[in-house]
């Protein structure tokens, strides 16, 4: 590949403006929306990208995908409504500046994370793309049940005070993760009579009641969302809040590319996904912190870590697709319908005979992202005015409009109802101190972490010793381990610390 | 006041009426199908058993009550509360006969008129907010969700 060919790749997506800067801002507009993923929405558009040129459907495509992704961060951290699973972990920090009355830093925090996350690992993707496409072949079930407790330990993680109701909350999610039919046989398993959930639990209904339904169900004790001193530094928001953010950013440069390669690297496993990797990112990010207890009060850092790796999945997941022809999401398997329509080929010959297109997805994607940081920053200062809004008119467009959203993914009345459900455990959960992180978190990663699991004890008939049989496995074990032990080797060794002692013995 | 404790114990008591229900949904399947269940929902009934035990010894040591406190307060805002979820029930109920629109339109009328929102703006936001979405699940998105009279008028 050489650099004539490069760059004349990014001039032919540069002049594809008029194709990616439409579907920048209609991936936004449907990433805000819960109920409304990628793939739906590409699939809805399929009679229009299977019309058009290869180059200005996948251009389309991906564009839409990147701004879905980046747009889910939006009202997680407005309104504490994640706009996809990959979002979820954003409220954990973003809702609570906020809160602050620092929603227009929060989002510049999000955009630019997005934004530079997601071009940084294309790039990277582009540069090294034969030797990527070989870690999906050795990240197996055994490696991937270590990565899912990674996402797991999380529960405890964000427990704050009382860490047996974030265990409760946690393991109670995890159990509403295994209704459904099972891996093997597919047999029901508590399913309440309900055809519809024999697939599972769906995910958006959930994350419509805990997040946006019980949200609104509280918000309606306050006037407004955000205290009086924030509320008068969201009236005072000026261009100058936009620097702030963009200040915020340059000097979280580091933090942004190392926790979007964990996306880049769990997005290249098959049927990973962008809640996984963003969960992953914001417990290693506070993992490594060295003010762990700050997070989930409002930081920086946690806001860059799960955006930075939602966004850094989106190069990983194509990389299978292409180089191994195995979709990796729901999403990249729609970009694959188009792709062979167009009489392409996946897998490594594609780079040999179609090279255009086969490095162009990752160019475009690039490009994708370079349009988007001018096309969204500027709307940062104009979006954070939504807190300003009376609960008296947010909480029931949240509540009306987020039910309806449910209904999007699988088009089912059902889901809207369950939406309800979950959103009046969420209250109770809310009200009571229960993390409804902490439910999510159970019902997204447990139906995957059985899967591998499952996967994994299959292929050793049950043998248990399986788990520790690889040696990049073993390598995550002790990692895993590092994880746990590290927080608590800290708050021993804070212990011990005579002027740490004397200051808490001063408070 | 004392510490109202009995809210603490609801979540708890859903998760282990599903557990229960979950148990004896898989007694006859397959171990690879309930081994995961069987492991969470075990270790999820043994931590509810501590956060009963919990429960109990501060009530022995009279730190609290089993008071619901919590779920219900502040008062002025309970019958908002209760309000917006009849509302949304009833807008799920009737979304087959009113359709999307109409069904939305009549609901945001009712949960604003709820929360205390009066004047032109309970006409108003509901007809710009049933507007929008119509456009955007009906017409660009093409969602399958119920129609009714708006909808068939337009179509």
């Amino acid at each position: 590949m050489s650099w004539e060919f490069v760059l004349g790749q990014f001039a032919a997506q540069f002049g594809l403006w008029w194709v990616i800067v439409p579907a920048i801002l209609l991936g936004i507009v449907v990433g805000i929306l819960p109920g409304f993923s990628p793939q739906n929405t590409l699939i809805m558009l399929l009679p229009l990208t299977l019309a058009v040129p290869v180059e200005q459907a996948m251009a389309f495509m991906i564009a839409l995908y990147c701004a879905n992704h980046l747009a889910g961060g939006i009202p997680a951290i407005l309104v504490k409504i994640p706009g996809s699973g990959g979002a979820a972990a954003t409220t954990l920090d973003g809702y609570p500046m906020t809160q602050k009355g620092q929603a227009q830093q929060a989002l510049v925090l999000c955009f630019t994370a997005s934004v530079f996350g997601g071009l940084i690992t294309t790039l990277a993707t582009i540069a090294l793309l034969p030797w990527l496409s070989q870690i999906g072949l050795y990240l197996r079930s055994v490696e991937m049940v270590v990565v899912m407790l990674f996402g797991l330990t999380l529960i405890a993680v964000i427990a704050g005070k009382d860490t047996l109701k974030a265990l409760i909350a946690g393991f109670f999610g995890l159990l509403i993760g295994v209704i459904g039919t099972d891996h093997i046989y597919n047999t029901p398993r508590a399913t309440f009579g309900f055809l519809e959930l024999y697939d599972g639990v769906p995910l958006v209904p959930a994350l419509i009641g805990l997040f946006a339904i019980s949200e609104a169900l509280v918000m309606i004790e306050e006037k407004m969302i955000v205290d009086k001193s924030g509320r008068a530094r969201a009236l005072a928001a000026r261009w100058s809040d936009t620097l702030e953010g963009l200040r915020l950013s340059v000097a979280k440069w580091w933090h942004i590319v190392w926790t979007s390669f964990v996306g880049l690297f769990i997005g290249l496993t098959p049927g990973a996904g962008a809640s996984i990797a963003a969960f992953v990112a914001y417990q290693q990010s506070r993992l490594w912190s060295k003010h762990p207890e700050r997070y989930g009060t409002g930081i920086p850092e946690g806001v860059i870590a799960p955006e930075a790796a939602n966004n850094g999945v989106t190069s990983g997941t194509l990389v299978p697709t292409l180089a191994l022809g195995v979709p990796g999401g729901s999403t990249a398997a729609v970009m694959m319908i188009v792709l062979q329509y167009h009489g392409m080929v996946m897998g490594p010959r594609l780079f040999a005979t179609n090279p255009g297109v086969a490095y162009g997805v990752f160019i475009s994607m690039a490009v994708a992202y370079i349009f988007m940081i001018f096309t969204i920053l500027p709307l940062a200062r104009y979006m954070s005015r939504v807190v300003l809004i009376e609960t008296t008119y947010l909480a029931p467009i949240i509540i009306l409009v987020t039910i309806v959203a449910a209904f999007g993914e699988r088009q089912y009345l059902f889901d809207m109802a369950l939406a309800l459900v979950f959103g009046v455990i969420g209250y109770i959960a809310h009200k009571t101190n229960y993390h409804v992180t902490g439910i999510l978190i159970g019902i997204l990663l447990g139906p995957i972490f059985e899967q591998y699991l499952v996967r994994a004890l299959r292929i050793s008939q049950g043998d248990l010793t399986v788990l520790f049989s690889s040696t990049l496995g073993n390598f995550l074990w002790a990692f895993l381990v590092l994880s746990l032990v590290l927080p608590l080797w800290r708050n021993y060794a804070k212990g011990r610390d005579p002027s740490k002692k004397q200051e808490r013995a001063g408070r | 006041m004392k510490n109202p404790l009995g809210a603490d114990l609801v979540i708890p008591a859903l998760a282990l009426g599903f557990a229960v229900y979950f148990f004896v949904s898989i007694a006859d399947l397959a171990w690879e199908a309930k081994a995961n269940g069987v492991v969470i929902g075990g270790v999820l009934i043994a931590l509810i058993a501590i956060q009963f035990m919990r429960t109990a010894m501060a009530l022995v040591r009279k730190q609290g009550d089993l008071g619901f406190g919590p779920l219900w307060l502040p008062r002025d805002a309970l019958a908002k509360r209760v309000g917006m979820v009849a509302i949304t029930v009833l807008f799920i109920a009737t979304l087959n006969w009113l359709g999307l629109t109409l069904g939305l339109l009549a609901a945001l009328f009712g949960a604003l008129w709820i929360m205390g929102a009066r004047g032109k703006v309970l006409i108003i936001l509901p007809l710009a907010v049933a507007a929008a979405v119509y456009l955007l699940f009906v017409v660009l998105l093409n969602s399958n969700i119920p129609h009714g009279p708006i909808e068939r008028l337009f179509s």
